[in-house]
């Protein structure tokens, strides 16, 4: 099957001499939820500006769809690629939720109709028929951010980028996040995602592409990745908390790297008869 | 932080920031006192070597761009078109005459804003922002407003940085910011209302944690970059204080039997912009050019 974002050789050099991504490649395919993980300055967000040609590689070839991202406007590009950036007060400016929904299928100079159904799908999808006619500046952080990425999928763009969607929230707004992933992959969206949340993504237990100092150094399942501690270690992330205690449970099955407390637990239930040994780690 | 500052070693940059700032004032009273091109044309020579000495003759010609932009415009309008001329010195294409007069009143107020630009671009890149606050304190200037100074600096990266982002952020919403004049102009709104809330935002914070490190306490604040006026300093003053009084000798007795300015001085000069100028331009066209072949952006 053909990717549908591809990633070819890409470099990124910032005009102040910077490179801030070397020789990436990378192919996302149909209904991939991707999670982009690394250090702070280790080239994640630089990668996915490329992905709605906010960056145009320096080297190398995106191609998103057929497009290819260096001879394309990012208007274009942006009905293909939504990008739902950290802070949603840069992004929110009108005074309704509603218009907020609207502006982006506005720009692409929808016709009213094709706009009012694009902007009703998204209010289902996001539950906001009872803050329509707020001013986003009104609702709270988690209900902001959650308009803000209402207001890119109402253009229903083929991929999501969501830039750290869990930082700052709370245990509510994570979980919220979590559900809004599940539901991008059901509704057929690619889910590009930067995050420092290791329990997110042991939730999605999806693909995980590693950054560290500019290069891609892992690319593989969540699982995988997070019993590499190799990997791991070179790129100073810690996996979830529970991966790291059943890393620790010596008699565990060993090909399987337990990513969340419902796994553990099924494990438990299973050897109910046998003793849990703790050893020093494995 | 500071987008203009430029951390270096040299002798400017070990001044107080009050003998530079005393600098600037002597320039622009020079500037004045000087009321000829050819004398202001040597002073501004003059000031070169001092840029030298504080190692910033890269960014310096850099910022010193715009306003040969404002000298070119300057002395190419008001030498052809200022009605204070009579006396034509020489004609370009369809009639369009330069005269001795406007061209003397255009090359000495395009000159003034060159020599006084640089002074000020010497000051801000040799002198920490922080440095001019605190020497302004030393002058008795409310520590309020010192600040008000010091963080009007500071702020203007933050606001350029989130300006981009904000860009950045509307162009994902589809926002086609290369349509035409109109499409620009309505652009402004996207752009400009987030970044005014996030500013004032901001600007709230700060004011919050001011307050939290005792910003309005009562009673004498000690800076931890402390300025000293040494001998550098004084010597410096003097010099100054002597050019100064050589200036207004000069001025005062030997303006009646110093002819200095001549028609080729101003022609010349005039030439010499044009051809820095379209130097820019064709820099300008080539960097507009690589970057429809390279795709950056």
């Amino acid at each position: 099957m053909e990717p549908y974002i591809s990633v070819k050789n890409v470099s990124h050099k910032y005009p102040n001499g910077v490179t801030a991504i070397k020789d990436i490649n990378l192919d996302i395919h149909e209904g991939e939820v991707v999670a982009i993980l690394g250090s702070n300055g280790s080239g994640k967000t630089t990668l996915v500006k490329h992905f709605n040609g906010l960056l145009k590689p320096t080297k190398g070839e995106i191609t998103v769809g057929t497009m290819n991202t260096k001879k394309e406007r990012i208007s274009k590009l942006s009905s293909r690629v939504g990008y739902v950036f950290q802070n949603p007060n840069h992004q929110t400016f009108l005074p309704s939720v509603k218009q907020e929904l609207a502006y982006g299928c506005k720009n692409l100079k929808m016709t009213e109709e094709d706009i009012e159904t694009r902007v009703q799908k998204a209010i289902d999808l996001f539950r906001l028929e009872d803050r329509l006619d707020d001013n986003p500046f009104d609702l709270n952080s988690s209900q902001r951010k959650e308009v803000a990425m209402a207001s890119i999928m109402a253009v229903s763009p083929k991929v999501i980028v969501l830039d750290e969607p869990t930082t700052g929230q709370d245990h509510k707004g994570c979980k919220r996040v979590l559900e809004l992933v599940r539901m991008f992959q059901r509704e057929g969206h690619i889910v590009v995602l930067i995050t420092h949340d290791m329990h997110l993504i042991g939730e999605l237990n999806c693909r995980t592409v590693v950054m560290n100092q500019s290069e891609k150094i892992a690319d593989d399942h969540a699982s995988v990745v997070f019993s590499d501690k190799g990997i791991m270690e070179e790129a100073g992330l810690q996996p979830p908390q529970i991966t790291q205690f059943a890393n620790q449970i010596t008699n565990l099955d060993e090909m399987k790297t337990y990513l969340t407390v419902e796994s553990i637990i099924e494990w438990m239930k299973a050897n109910k008869e046998e003793d849990v040994k703790v050893g020093t780690g494995s | 932080m500071n987008s203009l500052y430029m951390p270096k070693d040299s002798l400017i940059h070990s001044l107080d920031p009050r003998t530079k700032m005393l600098f600037v004032v002597f320039v622009v009273a020079s500037s004045f006192i000087l009321n000829d091109p050819a004398l202001q044309l040597v002073f501004l020579v003059a000031l070169f070597p001092l840029v030298v000495m504080a190692k910033v003759v890269k960014p310096y010609l850099i910022s010193i761009q715009f306003l040969l932009l404002f000298a070119v415009l300057i002395m190419t309008v008001h030498g052809i078109y200022n009605p204070i001329g009579v006396t034509p010195v020489f004609e370009i294409f369809g009639g369009l005459t330069f005269k001795y007069e406007s061209m003397v009143y255009a090359s000495v107020m395009s000159f003034r804003i060159l020599v006084i630009g640089t002074a000020a671009v010497l000051f801000v890149m040799t002198t920490h922002p922080s440095d001019m606050a605190s020497a302004l304190v030393k002058w008795k200037v409310p520590h309020s407003f010192a600040f008000i100074l010091l963080s009007t600096f500071q702020i203007i990266p933050i606001i350029a940085r989130e300006a981009k982002i904000v860009m950045e952020a509307q162009q994902a919403r589809c926002l086609d910011v290369k349509g035409s004049l109109i499409q620009r102009v309505k652009n402004l709104v996207p752009m400009f209302a987030p970044l005014f809330i996030i500013t004032f935002m901001k600007v709230h914070q700060l004011s919050y944690v001011l307050e939290c490190r005792a910003f309005s306490r009562k009673g004498e604040k000690t800076s931890l970059r402390e300025t000293k006026i040494g001998s550098l300093d004084y010597t410096f003053l003097l010099g100054m204080l002597g050019f100064l009084a050589f200036e207004i000798y000069l001025k005062l007795f030997m303006m009646g039997s110093l002819q200095l300015t001549t028609d080729a001085l101003l022609t010349y000069s005039l030439f010499g912009t044009w051809i820095v100028f379209g130097f820019m331009i064709i820099k300008f066209v080539v960097k507009q050019f690589q970057g429809k072949i390279g795709g950056a952006n």
